[in-house]
């Protein structure tokens, strides 16, 4: 039995909407003011062994980014417990997250130590990093100076060669030319199979669903609709989908 | 108690990286300009020049303060205050402003004041050594009394920093909040001892309360050492009353980030 890398108990995540901007800044001081919850994730659990690559299936605002923001600890849940064992490598939206000021290097530096590398770790990931995102030059200009394929090609890099335990990717093999884009699928495939990297995707594409998954998720307003056999999963994100056509 | 642990660790585990954006936010601050670091100069000179020309020129007042020119009295004053005047605005939109760090990766939160301050306090020191050149080539030169400037840098970089640990959460949440501090940086900056003396108060009560008013405190903490030539702890009793207010602040701090820290993600 493989071990447990990430677990969902009953996880709720609610999203407050106040009425107005009075009422958010009342809302700081006063428990009593009035607000609307949003269920974003509704008691939704599941567990994830060790190698195994699960794609989330769903419409826009179903809920899937926020499962990995609070896989990633970026928030929290309101409710329920979340259990991450490894180091979580995300793509989540491959442009932003850098520090626009600081160069593609210093941006290495900045993503590692927040991944939690040591930094000798980073300085040898470094060049193979740089030779993966094959920028040239610009690897040392700001990075506001990239063009978005330049900063997806960064952003894929440094996160596939920090030696991720987790993979988390967010609609993130849709960027770049079509070169680029195979070389990413075959280093999440190398990934897969070499290190036994769990990996996570969100993707509206279901051709590479299937590529790199055998277990789906589907996830709508909220809750966990279908969780299984991957070509299951198509089916009934399939049937989703037309019922709302 | 928790979230006291939890800032600290985010604090002793990154210190390295908190420097690093530290410097990254100076750099930030003044690059891209043609003049760059002068503005770093620039700006406090303006305004300077503006506060002197107003109040020695304009309106008269600027009479030898325990032998000091009235200049040397004033940028004493002044310049610590930039530093307090940077915190009140940018440390409360700090978070605002590092708001990719927060959204979009795992970072220790808590250390965004931190390395904001940090980088604010760099101009500081800068503009501070200024001012002692000035003092010099006025023919006052550093004496004993100079070794407190450290301490009153250390207070004020304790009270702002906690202040922005306190403040920038709820700017997250309300633009509002933003404003208000926004508009009341002028208040306070008036209200507070800064460019007169607060000594001078005629009513008693009034006095009292304007040295309550942690800025007065920290300004004139500057101004004993450069130039009136008083110890700190020869003032026990406002000593006291600023500690406890500096406790005050960190309790605030404290409360905010706790009650805001997990929803900051979600309102950015």
């Amino acid at each position: 039995m493989a071990e447990t890398v990430i677990e969902f108990k009953n996880v709720t995540k609610i999203y407050k909407l106040y009425s107005g901007a009075r009422r958010k800044l009342l809302g700081i001081f006063f428990k009593s003011v009035k607000y609307k919850e949003k269920k974003a994730v509704d008691d939704v659990s599941f567990v994830i062994k060790r190698g195994e690559s699960v794609a989330l299936l769903g419409r826009n605002g179903a809920g899937k980014s926020t499962i990995l923001k609070m896989i990633t600890s970026v928030c929290f849940p309101n409710e329920g417990e979340i259990i991450v064992n490894g180091r979580v490598s995300a793509l989540l939206e491959l442009t932003a997250g850098f520090d626009p000021e600081f160069t593609g290097r210093e941006n290495i530096y900045l993503k590692g130590a927040t991944i939690g590398l040591q930094k000798k770790e980073i300085q040898e990931l470094e060049q193979r990093i740089i030779d993966f995102a094959d920028i040239g030059d610009y690897i040392d200009q700001p990075v506001r100076s990239y063009s978005s394929g330049m900063k997806a090609r960064l952003g894929f890099a440094i996160n596939s060669n920090v030696r991720p335990e987790i993979l988390i990717v967010d609609e993130a093999l849709s960027v770049g030319d079509t070169a680029f884009k195979d070389k990413c699928l075959d280093k999440v495939n190398e990934l897969i199979d070499k290190d036994h990297v769990t990996l996570l995707l969100v993707t509206h594409q279901v051709g590479i669903a299937k590529q790199f998954c055998k277990r789906g998720m589907v996830i709508e307003k909220g809750k966990k609709n279908f969780d299984g056999n991957m070509e299951e999963a198509v089916v009934e994100y399939n049937n989703i989908l037309s019922k709302t056509k | 108690m928790e979230i006291l642990k939890e800032i600290i660790k985010d604090h002793t585990q990154n210190v390295e990286q908190t420097f690093k954006m530290a410097k990254s936010d100076l750099l930030k601050t003044y690059r891209g300009a043609a003049l760059g670091w002068a503005w770093a100069i620039i700006k406090p000179v303006v305004t300077i020049f503006v506060y002197w020309f107003a109040i020695a020129i304009g309106m008269r007042r600027g009479g030898d303060v325990n032998g000091y020119p009235y200049f040397l009295w004033l940028i004493t004053g002044l310049v610590p205050w930039f530093y307090m005047s940077e915190m009140l605005t940018q440390g409360t939109e700090s978070m605002k402003k590092y708001s990719f760090l927060i959204t979009k990766m795992n970072f220790p939160v808590s250390t965004i004041p931190t390395f904001v301050s940090i980088s604010k306090l760099i101009i500081n020191l800068i503009l501070l050594s200024v001012v002692i050149i000035i003092f010099c080539i006025f023919g006052y030169y550093p004496n004993i009394y100079y070794l407190q400037i450290p301490v009153f840098l250390l207070f004020s970089f304790l009270f702002f920093t906690f202040w922005s640990l306190f403040s920038a959460p709820i700017s997250c949440i309300s633009k509002d909040f933003s404003n208000l501090v926004k508009s009341f940086v002028f208040a306070i900056f008036w209200f507070s001892g800064v460019v007169w003396n607060a000594d001078t108060v005629k009513n008693k009560a009034l006095r009292r309360l304007v040295k309550l008013n942690p800025v007065t405190y920290l300004v004139t903490g500057f101004r004993d050492a450069m130039i009136n030539h008083k110890w700190f702890f020869d003032k026990p009793k406002e000593l006291i009353a600023f500690l406890v207010l500096l406790l005050i602040m960190g309790l605030l701090a404290l409360w905010s980030y706790r009650k805001l820290r997990k929803e900051i993600p979600d309102v950015l």
